[in-house]
This record gives structure tokens, C-alpha cells and sequence, in this order.
């Protein structure tokens, strides 16, 4: 009986997470949230209230309808724009700098960081064992110690 | 270390200076444009007054001014009369202005245009079709297309008769002068 839940369980789950197809109106809505508004320009065109946006996202909506891929749709915009209406700025050309240059400056300034709170290591006022000593000394001083550790 | 500290940060400072001093040396209403330097989007629209369509095709060898503008914007009223005097200068010419009313209604446009004194051909932009293809972020933003068809500059925000006689001089063909 338990096997049964369990398989029932396992069924619904794997039936309500089966991957299945996107509509025209999601496709054009997850475009609409990659280009930027030209007149709010902190807001993509699918957040943006302005006219501008509202005719951006007629566009998309129109080209997804003619049966455009995402990346057309996509070169269309950068076509007139340039890569300035994507609100994530692609990895690579000179626009990845914007992801490299954080990275770079947060290792330098970590490393910078651990360098100012690192504990400086000790140094000893004295050294324990004298340069200078004899081998001859050395040796001695070892045979004394032996003897000593034997004596207790 | 705090040597190596000072020398990384006299040398941001610097790095910063010079990123500043580079981005102040440009015009903030000369914006670098995608559209620049391409071929001019295939503009084919109604006229404002009824009389028919313009096609930008048919202006090929020409200069052509395209003013994108609206009635309630006050940055184009300001501009107008410095449209009028280089429609007044070059229309003899092979320069024609176009007027293209965006985000307005045809009525007003054209209420607008004639009292302000326009008489170059406008056109409605219904659907903002035509200004997203030339990549406009609002009214009055103005785009330069020459003889080749080629968008050769663009300006936003209200132009003066200067850089509207710059502009055009910049891409007229010499025997035209």
C-alpha cells in the first residue's frame, strides 16, 4: 500500500513538472523582460509604463505572431539600439568588462583586505640557537641531554 | 604593503580621472546611436495631410533631414523656427526635412505644423514603428541620412540651425553646394 502512495506520489509530481511548450504571449514576455525601456531606463519595456515600451512590447508580441526566433527578435532591437536595450550586458567584447572588473576589484581589495587583518608572525627577539655555535658544543650539549633523560 | 596600497589607489584615482575626462569631452546630446553609420531604416508612411505616402526610397541621393517631433513637446516648438530656416535655406536643394509625428494624434500635428510655419512633408508614425527603427528615445530627436542612404548622425533634444547646417554640409554632395 505504501509502494503504491509513494509511486502515486512520484507520478504527480514527475506529471506537474513535465516540461511543456511556451506560449507565444510567455515567449513575448520573457523578451519584453531583457530590453530596456528608452525612457525609464532602469526598467525593462515589460515593467515600464511609458508609450515608448508599450510599443516595444507590440513588436515583440507582433514578431513572435509572424513566427520570429527570440535571437531575430533580439537583432532587430540591437539593430536599432545596440547592445545598450539588453538590461543583462552580454559576457563577451568589451561589454564584459562591467562583469570582469567587479571580479578583479573584489579579489584585489580581498586580498588587500587580508593583508591589513593577517596577524604579523612573530619575531623572535633572540634567536633560540645562536648561529655561531660549535658543532663540537652541539654535540655535547645532545650527549648531555641524553644522559639526563636516562638519569630520570 | 601600504606602500602597495597608495600606488593602487593614486592609480584608480587616475585610471577614473581619465575615464571622466574622456566621457565629458563628448556632447551629451550627440549619443552614439546604432543606428549611425547603417543604412536608414525602409521608412514608408502616411503623409499628415492626406496627400499620399513617403517612402524614404524614393529620396535616394538626397540629403534627408528626419525630425521626429510631437505637438505637446515644448523642446520641439523651441527647435521649429530653426527647421524653418534651414528648410528656407536647402529647399531648393537636394535636402528635403521630414517631418515625422510621433506619440500624438494627426490632428494636432498637423495643427501644430502649420501654425508653427512648417511646409516640409510630414508623416505619421502611428504605431512608433518608425522611431524604434531609427532607435529614438523620445521628441525632438533628429537624424541626419545622406545621399547613400546612410544614417551619417543624429541629435537629440531640440537642434539649432548650426548643427542643422553642420549636419547637412557634413553629407551634402560637393557639386550640390
Amino acid at each position: 500500500m505504501l509502494i503504491v502512495a509513494v509511486v502515486a506520489v512520484l507520478a504527480a509530481v514527475g506529471w506537474s513538472a513535465r516540461p511543456r511548450p511556451i506560449t507565444p504571449a510567455e515567449r513575448a514576455d520573457a523578451i519584453a523582460t531583457e530590453l530596456r525601456c528608452p525612457v525609464c531606463q532602469g526598467l525593462s519595456i515589460r515593467d515600464s509604463p511609458s508609450e515608448t515600451a508599450r510599443e516595444m512590447r507590440d513588436l515583440v508580441a507582433q514578431r513572435v505572431a509572424e513566427g520570429r526566433g527570440d535571437d531575430e527578435i533580439r537583432a532587430e532591437f540591437r539593430r536599432s539600439y545596440g547592445e545598450w536595450v539588453f538590461l543583462t550586458p552580454p559576457l563577451l567584447g568589451l561589454t564584459g568588462l562591467v562583469w570582469l572588473v567587479p571580479l578583479v576589484a573584489l579579489a584585489v581589495g580581498g586580498m588587500f583586505a587580508l593583508g591589513l587583518v593577517r596577524p604579523h608572525s612573530p619575531v623572535p627577539a633572540t634567536p633560540l640557537v645562536p648561529p655561531s655555535v660549535p658543532p663540537s658544543e652541539v654535540v655535547a650539549l645532545r650527549e648531555r641531554v641524553r644522559r639526563e633523560e636516562a638519569f630520570e | 604593503m601600504l606602500r602597495t596600497a597608495r600606488v593602487g589607489a593614486v592609480v584608480g584615482v587616475l585610471a577614473l580621472v581619465v575615464v571622466l575626462g574622456l566621457a565629458f569631452r563628448h556632447d551629451p546630446q550627440d549619443i552614439r546611436s546604432a543606428s549611425v553609420g547603417k543604412p536608414a531604416p525602409a521608412l514608408d508612411l502616411e503623409r499628415l495631410d492626406g496627400s499620399g505616402r513617403f517612402r524614404l526610397v524614393d529620396y535616394a541621393g538626397k540629403v534627408v533631414v528626419v525630425n521626429f517631433f510631437a505637438s505637446w513637446c515644448i523642446p520641439c516648438k523651441q527647435e521649429y523656427p530653426a527647421l524653418v530656416r534651414a528648410w528656407e535655406r536647402y529647399r531648393s536643394a537636394d535636402v528635403v526635412i521630414l517631418g515625422v509625428l510621433y506619440q500624438d494624434s494627426r490632428d494636432a500635428g498637423l495643427a501644430f505644423q502649420r501654425r508653427m510655419g512648417g511646409t516640409w512633408p510630414t508623416v505619421a508614425d502611428d504605431d512608433g514603428r518608425a522611431a524604434l527603427s531609427f532607435g529614438t528615445f523620445g521628441v525632438p530627436e533628429t537624424f541626419f541620412v545622406g545621399p547613400d542612404g546612410i544614417v551619417a548622425g543624429r541629435h537629440v533634444g531640440p537642434i539649432d540651425e548650426e548643427t542643422l547646417v553642420t549636419g547637412i554640409e557634413a553629407i551634402r554632395p560637393v557639386a550640390g553646394r
